[in-house]
């Protein structure tokens, strides 16, 4: 899969002011800086640095992170479902790539 | 002869006087402690310990390049801030950071971690009022994961 595809998933369905859990995995090689043994010249790092949870366009939460998260990081984070509405994750790289995924819930 | 032989161990006793001052390394911070202090503006050891935190993450993990861990906490979530999550070993301790809103509902968060060696795994929160708190488990690597 291409750097930075993501999946998001939240469940379909919730009760009013239940916690729901946020679980995502976004496909990263999140690499340390680091010497490349055969040619002895420095590699730059290449990772995720930020990751910001939004429902309805409302900022939750805000991960920031270096390498030392493992390679395709899988997160989880707990919401507060008040309202129906979208969940929306906005993620970028050290080099510059940005990429957001959506979900839907319904809350009655 | 005896006396010969006292003269020299005497000299050496000396010696061995003189180096010891010398030997004791000078006790600088750590990368954790330097770490802490860079990104939390306080020092380590004036975050305390509390059993309001779970840190829920394996004693033993077979591979270090991917350690899961939890982190769940009974304070409510309107007085919280900030997660702050520590390797002691890492080459780069801080692993990452996390801000909570009431939105959030609860103190939780879980993700996977590269561990280069056996040691402690902290989770710092900030409270509101300004004060900090911590939790630390142990995770023995038996495969570093780190590059």
């Amino acid at each position: 899969m291409a750097v930075g595809t993501g999946i998001l998933r939240v469940p379909k369905e919730a009760k009013k002011g239940e916690i729901i859990r946020v679980q995502m995995v976004i496909t990263h090689p999140m690499t340390p800086p680091r010497k490349d043994p055969q040619t002895g010249q420095e590699v730059p790092a290449y990772n995720l640095t930020k990751l910001d949870l939004f429902f309805n366009d409302k900022l939750v939460s805000t991960v920031n992170m270096g390498a030392g998260v493992s390679a395709n990081p899988f997160m989880a984070l707990t919401l507060k479902a008040d309202e129906s509405g979208v969940v929306k994750i906005v993620y970028e790289d050290n080099k510059g790539g940005k990429w957001e995924r959506t979900a839907e819930i319904k809350v009655s | 002869m005896d006396r010969r032989k006292f003269i020299a161990l005497s000299a050496v006793a000396v010696m061995g006087l003189t180096l010891v001052p010398a030997v004791q390394p000078a006790f600088g911070a750590t990368k954790l402690e330097e770490e802490v202090q860079k990104r939390l503006g306080v020092k380590l050891s004036q975050i305390k310990e509390v059993a309001d935190i779970k840190l829920t993450a394996p004693t033993i993990a077979e591979s270090g390049a991917n350690v899961p861990i939890t982190v769940e906490s009974t304070i409510p979530v309107d007085r919280v801030e900030k997660l702050w999550i520590f390797v002691d070993k890492n080459p780069v301790p801080w692993i990452a950071d996390v801000s909570f809103t009431p939105m959030n509902g609860q103190v939780f968060f879980s993700t996977r971690i590269k561990m280069g060696e056996t040691s402690n795994v902290r989770a710092i929160l900030k409270l509101k009022d300004g004060s900090y708190v911590m939790a630390t488990k142990e995770v023995k690597v038996t495969a570093g994961g780190c590059g």
